[in-house]
């Protein structure tokens, strides 16, 4: 009894880093593989999702209802914002880096100065329960299979859709697919919204999770982007879910032993390992043999 | 000799006439003269938006001449900071203390700024991984900071001091002598002008053409038998010098150094500066430093919230309307070719 659960622990550790990285890092990794803009507002997308969220639940609706609400707010916002802003930067990836962070300064000072300093937190729904001495989150639980089945939806959606056919082409190349009748415009249009959306999920689904707060942001910026930097924007779904995998697996330990500061710095030394060899990603690596995206 | 004023006056920054000399001659002269009229209160000011200058000068030699983007330059501001700190504290009874200090606190950033760079450089990534792995580092250097409060955080004499920072840091002295109010402003002016007419010298001189040459085309630099990874690396190291001695002006000016110097606000500043001014000139990004800084002091030292806003709207307004910088549109625009400058370079 008590072996198991020690190794349910562990597990439960690796899964739980695991969905953070990921969570934090798909809206960002969707709009990176897709029109290689890097968004430095992500975080701020995730704090307007944790504040649409919050806002929904005082007026009493569940956590489901106001997480598809945030989804849907961020992504209204980030199309919004793609057709005033980002349009302009397509093509010059670093001129978009600075402008997503002019961006982010303005939402998170804004936050500040709309809603104050703090937000009422939201309870962490549903109970726990324990096994040994250690005890576990159901919610923690629930965040994992919500997890996989975002990931499942995103590779329906990009694999048994028209949009994602059409994404797919845009991707590879899209002088083509706009002569093939593709609406590149609008393809692009909707991936922002979709990465945007995600950001908006993420930051409400682990709204219950954190303190919110206007620069609440910050907290996801180090983990998304290693995350995205290990992962690469070859294949957005392998790169996502391989990237966290084996980052969780290299921060679990690192941060059971030593504790959770190491455990970042023990993120950053392996993005730096990970690009000495695979400069373009894990993603690479794994997308190598079908060459499906290697266009890029 | 003459060959040097050939190189200062060299085409890679704006303004080459002999107008345009004279004018910052005159400017140069304004700054020299300032403290006789100026209280050694304002001087001092005056000093803190002086101070930043070397910082924006190393993104803009990085980022505008060499085409890599790092967000991270704060954390060698940092590094240089604390280091110095750390080493002068404990060497209070030396009156060389200060001077090893500044060396340890360069030589620091150099130390890290290379072995980060190495991974970055010859990993070959793509541009835009630069800036987040750099944004990243200075993040984890400022949670670092922050963790180190409590007395079991000191190094000889001295206390890292967590969130609250590090105090009573030393001020500059050389033999007897300590550099304050005035006599620090004056070691500022000069070694503003000095990185400016070195990076000036630096970016019209073969190597700076094979800087420019990268950000042009990084395999046809490489085909005509130039180490890219390797120039990269330079640069890189250098621009963190350069941040380097703005973090030892800030902490001998003010005699404190917190880790919010390394937080994602501060990160955000040398960007804003280098982009608002003109990222691909070098005096451009010292005017708009001196004066952004000057903005943000005053609107911060007024309460105002609204600050961060301002300067974040300014940047976006920048890169949509102007993405070449406010400074370099209005000196490279026909009005001022026509009217100020006529003898101007075509490509300024």
């Amino acid at each position: 009894m008590d072996a198991l659960s020690e190794v349910v622990s562990v597990l439960y550790q690796f899964g739980t880093n695991a969905v953070f990285l990921l969570l934090s890092a798909i809206g960002l990794i969707v709009i990176l593989g897709m029109m290689n803009i890097i968004n430095l507002a992500h975080g701020e997308f995730m704090m307007m999702g944790a504040y649409i969220a919050t806002i929904a639940t005082e007026h009493g609706s569940p956590l489901p209802v106001a997480a598809f609400l945030s989804f849907l707010g961020v992504a209204l916002f980030g199309m919004i914002l793609e057709r005033l802003v980002i349009r302009r930067f397509y093509g010059r990836e670093l001129g978009a880096l600075v402008v997503t962070w002019g961006i982010s300064l303005i939402l998170a000072q804004g936050a500040l100065l709309l809603f104050g300093p703090y937000m009422p937190a939201i309870a962490i729904p549903s109970g726990s329960f324990s096994l040994g001495r250690y005890s576990f989150s159901y919610y923690w639980l629930i965040l994992i299979a919500v997890s996989i089945i975002l990931v499942g939806a995103l590779w329906l959606i990009y694999n048994r859709t028209s949009f994602g056919l059409m994404a797919r082409a845009t991707m590879q190349n899209p002088a083509m697919a706009r002569s093939l009748g593709v609406d590149v415009e609008k393809v692009y249009a909707l991936t922002f919204g979709l990465g945007a959306g995600l950001a908006g999920l993420s930051g409400a689904l682990l709204a219950p999770t954190t303190s919110i707060a206007p620069f609440m942001g910050q907290q996801f910026v180090a983990p998304a982007f290693i995350t995205v930097v290990v992962g690469g924007g070859a294949n957005v779904i392998a790169g996502a879910v391989g990237s966290s995998a084996l980052l969780s697996f290299v921060q679990t330990p690192v941060g059971l032993l030593l504790g959770t500061f190491s455990g970042m710095v023990a993120l950053l030394l392996t993005a730096l390992i990970i690009i000495r060899i695979l400069p373009a990603g894990i993603s690479s690596l794994l997308q190598g043999r079908s060459r499906l995206a290697g266009a890029r | 000799m003459r060959q040097l004023f050939r190189l200062i006056g060299g085409s890679h920054d704006i303004g080459s006439s002999r107008w345009f000399w004279s004018a910052l001659t005159a400017l140069a002269a304004a700054f020299l003269f300032y403290p006789l009229f100026g209280s050694e209160f304002g001087a001092t000011n005056v000093a803190y938006y002086l101070l930043n200058i070397p910082l924006g000068l190393g993104l803009a030699l990085l980022w505008g001449y060499g085409g890599v983007l790092s967000f991270g330059q704060t954390a060698f501001f940092t590094i240089a900071g604390y280091v110095y700190g750390i080493v002068a504290g404990n060497m209070t009874e030396n009156s060389a203390g200060t001077v090893v200090a500044s060396c340890a606190g360069l030589a620091a950033a150099g130390v890290v700024s290379a072995a980060f760079g190495y991974f970055v450089f010859f990993g070959r990534v793509a541009a835009w991984i630069v800036p987040i792995l750099t944004l990243v580092l200075t993040l984890l250097l400022s949670t670092f900071l922050g963790l180190t409060a409590g007395y079991q955080w000191r190094v000889g004499s001295v206390l890292l001091g967590g969130y609250n920072g590090m105090t009573g840091i030393p001020a500059l002295q050389v033999g007897d002598f300590v550099f304050q109010g005035y006599s620090f402003y004056y070691v500022t002016l000069a070694l503003v002008i000095l990185c400016y007419l070195g990076l000036r010298m630096l970016v019209n001189s073969h190597p700076g053409q094979v800087v420019i040459a990268m950000r042009e085309d990084e395999l046809r630099t490489e085909l005509l038998g130039y180490d890219v990874r390797l120039q990269q690396l330079g640069v890189f190291v250098l621009a963190a010098l350069l941040s380097g001695i703005s973090g030892l002006l800030y902490v001998q000016w003010g005699n404190y150094i917190t880790p919010s110097s390394a937080g994602l606000i501060q990160a955000t500043l040398p960007v804003i500066w280098v982009a608002v001014g003109g990222r691909d000139s070098l005096l451009a990004v010292c005017i708009a430093t001196f004066l952004l800084n000057q903005l943000t002091y005053v609107l911060s030292s007024q309460g105002n919230q609204y600050a961060l806003v301002i300067v974040g709207v300014i940047l976006v307004a920048v890169m949509l309307f102007a993405p070449q910088g406010i400074v370099v549109a209005i000196a490279r625009s026909r009005w001022w070719r026509r009217t100020v400058d006529p003898n101007a370079s075509s490509h300024g």
